[in-house]
Order: structure tokens, then C-alpha cells, then sequence
């Protein structure tokens, strides 16, 4: 049977198709403000690159904070249930999963079998997510795709203390004023950034294999930072792997599911 | 069932409103006739003495609440924020100020200005509560020095420095008592009738005991009552109502319903899977959202730490001595601050290990107060233990007691189902 993980995530939608196992087609959306059309868009968009129709889905997985908006769901869980599983999938060896998503800093611990055993994340506050991130290089005229780039060329990552996404976007201006560069100011939030997300894993206590997910894997300061800070070794998916990490533990979850329901009939 | 198991069902509940009403309405009584009202905190209640001079009592944590649970306790906070008061500030504090800046206008009825106050520094907030009050009102204002902060050594039962200490404490103590009994005797007129004073005592035993037994029918699965929200009734009963005939009638209701309900194995949460602790009291701006995150996994509050600390006082096995009765008072005193601030309070684990325990608990529940830095400090440090000694999984969330800007529903939500989910596989590891 087709299964649909869909992850309804603050910032983006991501799909993933699977049949026995096997991924058939994904999709990458923003999500917007309706989560319920974000979730259509998402699974059309995942249909087409598959060349699938809507009636060969057989069951929906939705995950991710809009996971309850999405009307045709057959399963609701967590994306903390579901990337820990599927992120066990792709490394057994995994114990500690560090996920920095647009909103969220998600440190997981998962034992042998990818169940979530203990979680930490960040505080209401938007100074330890992504968000953060992107509001900063907004501000300075930039997008999320140069963040790598920027933070590569600073020379000296300029200090961004505060523990508050505002009083920090006023010390970001501080430094442009200061005549600080914007390559230093980028690497600046990271620091920052990474000091945070860091800090849960610390709390979480975790243990090896670390694996780090979410967008900002592809920032190799970020990673560089935290490694430095917590004095382990991050394994980081390939981006897509990372990035529809909720989205295929929702498909595979899923399957598992009817895996069981099936063998509860023929018991 | 049977009629008479149909006419106990559902009796602490009505009759928890009726007495909650009845309270309201001696309140704006003495608003209206200007008799005399005493403020006092659910940490330390005074209200044995306080009756014994016909006082009207007001606990200002209470009403707090209650602006909370009727939804317009944001109303009463920003109207103290526009006075001055930070956004940091304790919300029962704020939501207070704000009814007394509107002449003690309450969704309830009419909060009557303090003939006096009396405070203590079990939490550091009330002293600073108090002041507000003085200041608005210039109403006098007794602060107890209640002894809690000692080595944990030195609290440890049996021990020739715990009753050196404890001797020592109570001593200050009832020195600190005469002074109040003659203050409330100057603020009255009445004298100090310590027959009368006796018989509250003699109620409080035996409403200490019911209130008790009542938290024990919760080690039954499943559980007869969710301790956030039948707690907050016994709680309310047992602060406003302790010593008093009513207040002891009504545990006796509660208790035999309860016993009901375990003998016809009525679960409060129908289909109960999850047995918890709450440490820290609900969001009461979001009282049955915040209690069915939890119920809609099946999950039931066993018990919590506040219908301990914040339970009228009632100090587990303790009894008063009718002999002596402003001694043993005083005995209650120190040994309820021992045991609320020091032990319940700073010292969690060592109470939540003996609840997970007797009342089969399966997770624990911590939930950190943004505007209240007492309860909250220490929090994950307690769960860690628990982790990490007791194998028992806990939940951080974090809101507020009744400042509903606080709430953030889908992040709280998210945290709430992941935990279940862990939960659930964890139960079944442990083969639970």
C-alpha cells in the first residue's frame, strides 16, 4: 500500500511517498498560514514528481505542528516520534538526534530501537530556532540560502549575548552601526545559535552517535560550532535525507502500523 | 446502581460550589458592612486563630485563581501592569492588585479591604504582596519569620539537632503567635477565647485526617478523582474552611464518594492508561484545557505536589495537642514549614519517590511557573534525579499560574503528545 508521511511543519511542508519500504516521491513547500491546504499542496506536489494519483494513497501519516489541521490524516504523531525512528532507520547506531527547524531546537534521545526515550526542547522564546536566523539576515538585506556563505568569509564572528530573539535583532543592529561586517554578524548569530541548541543536548545528557538534522545542517559553521562546544562528532544526513527526516518516520511509522494491524488479522 | 450510590456521586463537587458560594457571599457581606477581613496565604494558614476572632477570611492566592478559571484574569494583570507592576511579577500578585484597584470588584462577588494582614517569608513574593496591600490600605500587617531554611542534617528526625532546632523554633515561633493573638485582639476588640480556639483545633484534626484519606483513594487504579481539578476544590475547602464544621462535613462527603467510586471502579479519566504526578499547580487560565492535554491520552493526575504544600497545611499525621493549644500551634507551624518549604518544596524527589511508589505512577509532570521563581527553581534538577535514579520519565512545560499571554497552546501540545508517545513505549519496556 502507497503510504503518505506528511510533515506540517511552522515554516515548511514536506511529503514523502512510500511503498514497501521504498521512497517514490517527495515535495518541499513553505507552508503558510493554512496548514490544511498546505498539506493538499504538499501531497499533489509529492503525487506529481512520483507520477501517482490521489486514490493510490492508502493511508496518511501526518506529523509536525499542523499534524492536527490536516483533515484526510488516517495517524497523528509527533515529529519527535517520527524522525527519531526514521533517523534510527538510516543510523542504528544513533543515541542522540539534534534537529534545529525554523522554530524549534529539538534535542532527542533514542534508544536501540529508535523510541524516544527522553527530549528536550527550546524555551518559547525564537532565539534558539532558525527563525532567528533568517529574521537576522533579513535585516541586513540577505536570505536564508547565503547564510553559509556569509558565515564562511567572517573573520571575527561578532558577539550576539542575548538570550531574546528582539533584544538580539537590537544588538545585531548595534554591531552594523559599530561598522561590524554582515559576514561577521551571521557568524555571530550562529555562535549564538549553536551555544542554545547545544545547551539541550547538554541537558538531555547525550550520548554517541550524535546526528545532527534540520535545516541548518548545511551551515558547516553551525556544526563546527557545536562540535567545538560539545566536544563530539556530529554524523549530518545528505539535506534531503535530513530535511524529510519527520516526514518519512511519519511513512514509516505508517507502515509499521499496518504492518501490525495486518498480522493482528491473520493471528 | 444504586440510589444511594447515585446520591453520593458528584456530592464533594456540589457540595464544593455550595460551600465556594456560601465563602463568596460572607466576602462581599463583610465588603458591604465593613466587618472585619484578615488576608492570609495558603502557606501557612492561620485561619484556627483567625476564626477564633470572627475574621472574614480572604486568601488572595485563591481569589487570584479564581479570576483565572472564570477567564479574565488578563483583564486584572494588565490593570496592575498599567499601575506599574512589571510583566515578571508573580501573576496571583498582579491579578490581585488589579481587583483591589477595582474596589475588590471579583467575577465571583466583592473582595473586602484587609482589617489586617498577615504574611510570612515561606515565599519571598508575600512580603512584598503584603506591602502593597499596607500601602493601599494602611492596614496593619503581621510578617511571620517561620524557620525553614536549615542543613538537611539538621532536619533529620530523631537526631539531637533536630530537636534542638525544632525546640528552638517553636519557641520563636510562639512568641511570634502571642504577638498576632494581641494584635488581633487590638483590631477586633474581642478578647483571645482559647476554648473557642481549641475547638478549631479540634475540627482541623479531624479535617487533616478526611483530606488525608481523601488523597489516599488515589493510589487505587483507577484513580477515582484528577488531582488538578478536584484538587483545586480540596484545597480551596481546606484553606477557607479549615477548623470549622463545614470544612470537616464536607471532607467527610469527599471521602465517602471517593470510596464509592473505587468500590464501583469509577475512573476519573474513563479508560485511565497513564498514572502522573503534577509538580506545580495547572495553568488555571487554561484549567480544562490543561488537564485534558493530558486526560484525552488517557493520562490521570494521581496526585500533586500542591495539594501538599498548598493543601491547608495539613501536614501528614500531624495532630494537634488540644492540652496546649497555642504551643502545639505553634508545633505546626515550623513542622508545616519544615515539611512544605524545605521537604515538599526544595526536596521534591525524596516525595515524588515515595508517590511514584504508592500511587503507581508511571510519569511525572513538571510544569515551571514563568512569573514564579520559587516553585519553579530547581525543577529540572529533580526530574534528572528521578530519570536518573528512579527511571521515571518526566515532562517540562512551561506557562504561567494564571497569565494566560503565557500559554502557548501548540508548543505545549507538541511536548504533552511527545511525552505520551515516549510514554507509552517506555511502559511497555518496563513491562508496566
Amino acid at each position: 500500500m502507497l503510504v503518505a508521511g506528511i510533515d506540517v511543519g511552522a515554516t515548511y511542508t514536506k511529503v514523502v511517498l512510500c511503498h514497501d519500504g521504498k521512497v517514490l516521491g517527495r515535495s518541499l513547500s513553505p507552508t503558510g498560514f493554512n496548514f490544511a491546504r498546505a498539506a493538499e499542496r504538499g501531497l499533489s506536489a509529492a503525487l506529481e514528481s512520483a507520477g501517482l494519483r490521489r486514490e493510490d494513497v492508502g493511508y496518511v501519516a501526518a506529523t509536525g505542528y499542523g499534524r492536527h489541521m490536516v483533515p484526510f490524516r488516517d495517524l497523528a504523531l509527533t515529529d519527535l516520534t517520527a524522525q527519531a525512528w526514521a533517523i534510527h532507520r538510516l543510523y542504528p547506531d544513533a543515541r542522540t538526534i539534534l534537529d534545529i527547524g525554523g522554530q524549534n531546537v529539538k534535542a532527542i534521545r533514542v534508544d536501540e530501537r529508535g523510541r524516544v526515550r527522553a527530549f528536550r526542547l527550546n524555551d518559547k522564546c525564537a532565539a534558539g530556532s532558525g527563525a532567528f536566523l533568517e529574521k537576522t539576515m533579513r535585516y541586513m538585506g540577505y536570505t536564508a540560502a547565503d547564510i553559509a556563505r556569509l558565515a564562511e568569509a567572517a573573520q571575527d564572528p561578532a558577539v550576539v549575548s542575548s538570550v531574546c530573539a528582539v533584544f538580539a535583532e537590537s544588538e545585531v543592529i548595534n554591531h552594523l552601526v559599530a561598522g561590524r561586517s554582515a559576514e561577521d554578524v551571521c557568524a555571530g548569530a550562529i555562535v549564538a545559535l549553536a551555544g542554545r541548541a547545544g545547551q539541550l543536548v547538554k541537558r538531555l545528557r547525550g550520548e554517541p552517535q550524535y546526528v545532527l538534522t534540520g535545516g541548518l545542517t548545511r551551515v558547516p559553521l553551525m556544526r563546527r560550532c557545536l562540535e567545538q562546544d560539545l566536544r563530539v562528532s556530529f554524523v549530518v544526513p545528505p539535506e534531503e535525507e535530513g530535511v524529510y527526516a519527520a516526514a518519512l518516520g511519519a511513512a514509516q511509522l505508517a507502515q509499521e502500523r499496518l504492518r501490525r494491524t495486518a498480522q493482528r488479522a491473520t493471528a | 446502581m444504586s440510589t444511594s450510590a447515585q446520591e453520593i456521586l458528584g456530592t464533594s463537587r456540589r457540595e464544593g460550589r455550595r460551600l465556594m458560594d456560601l465563602w463568596w457571599q460572607r466576602m462581599t457581606e463583610a465588603a458591604q458592612t465593613g466587618h472585619p477581613a484578615a488576608y492570609v496565604f495558603v502557606m501557612a494558614p492561620l485561619s484556627e486563630l483567625l476564626l477564633t476572632f470572627d475574621f472574614v477570611i480572604n486568601a488572595p492566592e485563591i481569589t487570584s485563581l479564581q479570576t483565572a478559571i472564570r477567564g479574565q484574569s488578563q483583564a486584572y494583570i494588565q490593570l496592575a501592569e498599567d499601575y506599574g507592576f512589571s510583566p515578571d511579577i508573580c501573576g496571583y500578585v498582579k491579578a490581585d492588585v488589579g481587583v483591589q484597584l477595582k474596589q475588590g470588584e471579583h467575577p465571583y462577588g466583592r473582595v473586602p479591604k484587609p482589617a489586617l494582614v498577615v504574611t510570612n517569608n515561606v515565599c519571598n513574593t508575600y512580603i512584598k504582596w503584603a506591602e502593597f496591600w499596607e500601602h493601599y490600605y494602611g492596614c496593619p500587617v503581621f510578617t511571620f519569620d517561620l524557620p525553614g531554611w536549615r542543613g538537611r542534617e539538621s532536619l533529620r528526625e530523631g537526631t539531637e539537632a533536630f530537636r534542638e532546632t525544632f525546640e528552638n523554633d517553636c519557641r520563636y515561633v510562639l512568641g511570634q503567635l502571642r504577638e498576632l493573638v494581641e494584635l488581633c485582639e487590638r483590631v477586633t476588640g474581642k478578647p483571645f477565647d482559647i476554648d473557642r480556639f481549641r475547638e478549631h483545633l479540634r475540627e482541623a484534626n479531624r479535617m487533616a485526617e478526611l483530606y488525608h484519606a481523601v488523597c489516599d483513594t488515589n493510589r487505587h487504579v483507577p484513580a477515582p478523582f484528577n488531582a488538578p481539578l478536584e484538587g483545586v476544590t480540596y484545597q480551596g475547602i481546606a484553606n477557607l474552611y479549615r477548623g470549622t464544621p463545614e470544612g470537616t462535613r464536607y471532607f467527610e462527603l469527599a471521602l465517602e464518594e471517593m470510596r464509592e467510586r473505587v468500590r464501583l471502579g469509577m475512573a476519573a479519566v474513563p479508560d485511565e492508561r497513564f498514572r502522573l504526578v503534577l509538580v506545580g499547580t495547572a495553568c488555571y487560565s487554561h484549567f480544562r484545557r490543561f488537564v485534558e492535554l493530558f486526560s484525552s491520552w488517557g493520562g490521570v493526575f494521581v496526585h500533586s505536589t500542591y495539594m501538599v504544600f498548598a493543601g491547608g497545611g495539613f501536614l501528614p499525621g500531624f495532630r494537634y495537642d488540644l492540652s496546649r493549644p497555642l504551643e502545639s500551634f505553634a508545633e505546626q507551624m515550623v513542622r508545616a514549614t519544615y515539611w512544605g518549604w524545605t521537604g515538599a518544596m526544595f526536596y521534591q524527589q525524596e516525595w515524588l519517590d515515595q508517590v511514584v511508589r504508592d500511587w503507581k505512577v508511571d510519569g511525572i509532570c513538571f510544569h515551571g511557573v514563568k512569573s514564579c521563581r520559587t516553585t519553579s527553581t530547581g525543577l529540572p534538577d529533580v526530574r534528572e534525579w528521578m530519570r536518573v535514579q528512579r527511571n521515571v520519565p518526566g515532562l517540562f512545560i512551561q506557562s504561567d499560574l494564571v497569565d494566560p499571554r503565557l500559554w502557548s497552546d501548540a508548543q505545549i501540545k507538541n511536548r504533552v503528545d511527545a511525552f505520551f508517545e515516549a510514554l507509552a513505549a517506555h511502559k511497555a519496556t518496563a513491562g508496566r
